[in-house]
């Protein structure tokens, strides 16, 4: 438990963080996705957690997390269907109670990005909640909310509303930005979509007065 | 993981990556990272500090330019996806080079220096291809600042090189289907004032030209029937090409073909033809046209204004953009057949020799190395005769043929040799078993007027006639030279005691006095010892190229020196033939004679630098040399 609250500490301090003013071209980033049990917080569970590192724009491709675990709660047949994972394959595997330190510590220093980030954050945080008593502490931007805001920057003083309203789930954002999916995916190739994508944005937003963190994660709360 | 597994499978389509072995592969790829770049963006900047990565092009591709002393910008590659750009100045760790631009959206992989270095010490294949790619890219780049130096002396010279036969063919092709008569095809090709058609097939695809040569071959001369379908006469197969080839390639499949029409195609479709005739418009003259010209004439008085436009030539590959070695290539396969084209002549008028015989040509005609017009360098070996009679009348009837070439090859702008090694000096022409004695005798008595021979005599090459006796002296020569330690010692101390200027960038070791004060002699201080440890190798290796760019590369694999840096040899070769060439052209435009004497002052700082490696490495070659044989060596 000392172990722990060592971690904890460290984890609040401040230079574990990256400073507001920060560009944004030369922030770490940690890129996240989730695989679930399904949809529901109190009910569902964490199957997979993959991510993969950037530095500024750079994705480091030799830098990833990928775990699988046994979930807390079954696995729903709904959502095999989606992720293909069979029961059989999370036998044996460690409890999300092993890994999430390791995750803790996979996203120190670095601002957490993530496609709809938000379902992620809440399943984290259920965990976070019960082993260590807190929230999950670092910075996070919504790639999602990102696009969003970009459309409205670019719709801009126009002021309407576009009646089109477009998908804007991860694959339809690849397929937009021709970002190559292939027919496989889990958790840490959905990371690495989304960093793909994020990467394409990063070389938008300083036209578009986005340059430091602190510009970055008000344009992007999840 | 997944994401390492993506970038293996790409890397293993790109070399020298796929050279590597599994493990190290991985290793590669665990070590990548991956940027993207919207289009236009810049990647790297000329001047700016080198960048710590090299990069391979995923996705989109890229322009690489570079901004000359003059301030043009000026393209010179298009790399797309399993390229690489930034190798030089990453290992320089120098100034950024080049501008590299995205054309498109791209991606690229990032691998850093020290991987780079790591692989590079460990990977024997892996090296070898970038130090091959590295150098070439050095030499690319110093031709290009020579280029834009020669553009901007005003040439407006199209670019065979570097115009796609697009921008040139005629476009709009007149077609016909292939059951019209001829009668009407030959209608259709006036009406239209054109010398050629393209017959199509039922399904709109081009099979067949009809030209005037096969109006006039096929159905005049022929007495054919005019009302017979076009197909009857027209020409197979097509030769075609690509928009986006360069007209160079168009030039190499005429010759190669014996054709004056070629087809154009786009996406599979037929564009345009291109035409000998428009290629001659481009350039002014074409050598095509200039090999044709000297095919077709029937006196030496004819081939005297053909020869004279042979300097033209190279001016105008200089402008083109060939490589020196393509360049001395070309000028050698020309004058070749100028030379061929005198003796033919000759032949015609001596009548049939009483005994057979091979011309030799040596010294820089027969290394293939001449840039202008060199001295004459020749001799004869015939097969023995038989009997005083037949001795005495084969010595009088090479006499007089053999002055008869030479006045010949002197009218058409072959100085004589000042030192008299022509086969108009009856010393120099010989009947076989002389030969053989000449050059034993020169390898069992190394006198230094004995090696001096050598040196000019062992790059011979027959040049016309029974090259079978030519052939026999080679082989004499290798056999009898393996093993020749003294001979090859005393050729060895003849070869390392010209020593290329090294002290050149930093103190001017130039001509002290007269009329070269303060210039460099590249062909005597540069060229000259390069070409002389070649030799000496070649004859170590007994092998019987008579090149240097041949012999270097023959010797691959059988001669220890040329398979450590063979390679760089090669590219030091090329690198002070071209600024010769250059110098010479130079000078040529301005009205002055071509000479070796090169000004310090008026080299860029690329080109000292070059010319620095390219002397190092030669002096560091004769070291070895001297380690080989001993400091303490015959003296010459």
């Amino acid at each position: 438990m000392n172990a722990v609250m060592e971690l904890f500490k460290r984890h609040a301090a401040e230079n574990f963080c990256p400073g507001p003013a920060l560009p944004i071209g030369e922030c770490r980033y940690v890129v996240m996705d989730t695989e679930l049990t399904g949809l529901d917080v109190k009910n569902d569970s964490i199957v997979t957690v993959g991510a993969v590192a950037m530095q500024g724009g750079k994705i480091i491709l030799g830098e990833t997390f990928y775990e699988m675990v046994c979930p807390e709660t079954a696995l729903r047949s709904e959502s095999i269907l989606i992720h293909g994972i069979m029961p059989s394959e999370v036998v044996g595997k460690p409890s999300i109670d092993d890994v999430l330190d390791d995750l803790l510590k996979f996203c120190e220093g670095a601002v957490v990005v993530g496609h709809f980030l938000s379902l992620d954050l809440s399943f984290l945080n259920k965990e976070m909640k019960r082993l260590h008593g807190g929230k999950f502490r670092q910075p996070v931007a919504d790639t999602l909310k990102m696009h969003a805001w970009m459309q409205d920057q670019s719709r801009g003083s126009r002021g309407q509303y576009d009646a089109c309203e477009e998908n804007k789930d991860l694959f339809s954002l690849a397929k937009k930005y021709h970002i190559q999916v292939s027919a496989a995916h889990n958790a840490l190739m959905d990371a690495f979509i989304t960093a793909q994508l994020f990467q394409r944005f990063l070389s938008f937003l300083p036209a578009l007065g986005v340059r430091t963190v602190k510009d970055l994660l008000r344009i992007a709360k999840p | 993981m997944l994401i390492a597994e993506d970038s293996i499978l790409f890397l293993k389509n790109v070399p020298p990556f796929q050279f590597l072995s599994e493990a190290d592969m991985k290793v590669v790829a665990d070590n990548m990272t991956m940027e993207f770049y919207p289009r236009d963006a810049v990647i790297l900047k000329q001047d700016d500090p080198a960048s710590d990565s090299l990069r391979i092009v995923k996705k989109g591709g890229v322009k690489v330019s570079v901004r000359t002393d003059s301030g043009e910008d000026l393209t010179i590659d298009h790399r797309g996806e399993g390229d690489t750009f930034g190798l030089v100045s990453l290992m320089g760790q120098d100034r950024q080079k080049t501008t590299v631009v995205a054309l498109e959206d791209t991606i690229c992989y990032l691998l850093k220096r020290d991987q780079i270095k790591e692989l590079l010490e460990s990977n024997p294949s892996f090296t070898e291809y970038f130090l091959q790619t590295h150098f070439t890219t050095y030499v690319d780049k110093v031709y290009r600042e020579m280029h834009s130096k020669s553009l901007f002396y005003g040439s407006s010279d199209h670019l065979l090189f570097t115009t796609p036969v697009g921008d040139i063919a005629t476009k709009g092709v007149v077609t016909v289907r292939e059951d019209t008569t001829i009668r009407d095809a030959a209608q259709e090709m006036s009406k239209n004032r054109i010398s050629c058609l393209i017959v199509m097939d039922r399904n709109e695809l081009p099979v067949g030209i009809v030209t005037d040569r096969d109006l006039r071959e096929k159905v005049v001369a022929r007495g054919r029937n005019v009302n017979d379908p076009v197909e009857d006469i027209m020409t197979l197969p097509l030769i075609r090409v690509d928009v986006k080839d360069y007209c160079f390639d168009a030039v190499l499949k005429m010759i190669k073909h014996n054709i004056h029409h070629i087809l154009v195609i786009k996406d599979g479709k037929l564009k345009g033809i291109l035409s000998n005739h428009d290629l001659m418009l481009l350039q002014g003259s074409s050598p095509l046209s200039f090999a044709k010209d000297l095919e077709s004439q029937e006196s030496i008085d004819g081939l005297v204004p053909v020869s004279a436009k042979i300097n033209r030539v190279v001016g105008l590959l200089l402008k083109d953009g060939a490589r020196a070695s393509n360049i001395t290539k070309i000028i050698a396969e020309l004058n070749d057949r100028l030379v061929r084209k005198v003796l033919e002549f000759a032949d015609r008028k001596f009548g049939k020799p009483p005994v057979p015989y091979c011309w030799l040509s040596f010294g820089s005609e027969g290394r293939k190395e001449q840039t202008f017009k060199t001295d004459q360098d020749n001799a004869i070996v015939y097969a023995d005769p038989v009997g005083a009679a037949q001795e005495d009348a084969t010595r009088k009837y090479f006499a007089a043929f053999a002055l008869y070439v030479r006045d010949g090859l002197v009218k058409c702008g072959f100085p004589l040799c000042p030192a008299d090694y022509m086969a108009s000096n009856p010393k120099w022409c010989q009947p076989l078993s002389v030969w053989k004695r000449h050059f034993g005798g020169w390898i069992n008595n190394p006198t230094p007027e004995a090696v001096l021979r050598s040196l000019i005599f062992f790059d011979f090459r027959p040049l016309h006639g029974d090259d079978s006796l030519g052939t026999g002296l080679r082989e004499y020569l290798m056999k009898h030279v393996k093993g020749q330690n003294v001979f090859l010692a005393h050729m060895a101390s003849v070869t390392v005691k010209n020593r290329p200027p090294l002290g050149f960038f930093k103190t001017f070791i130039v001509e002290k006095g007269g009329e070269h004060k303060d210039e460099l002699n590249l062909k005597f201080r540069g060229i000259g010892p390069l070409v002389d440890l070649v030799r000496l190798f070649s004859l170590e290796a007994g092998i019987s190229e008579t090149s240097t760019l041949e012999r270097i590369e023959a010797m691959k694999g059988k001669h220890p020196t040329i398979d450590s840096v063979g390679d760089e040899l090669a590219q030091a070769f090329e690198f002070i033939t071209l600024l010769r060439i250059h110098h010479q052209v130079e000078q040529i435009d301005l009205g002055e004679a071509p000479d070796n004497f090169i000004n310090p002052s008026k080299m860029s700082n690329l080109e000292k630098k070059i010319l620095k490696e390219s002397f190092q490495i030669i002096s560091k070659v004769q070291d070895g040399i001297i380690d080989l044989y001993g400091p303490g060596m015959v003296s010459g």
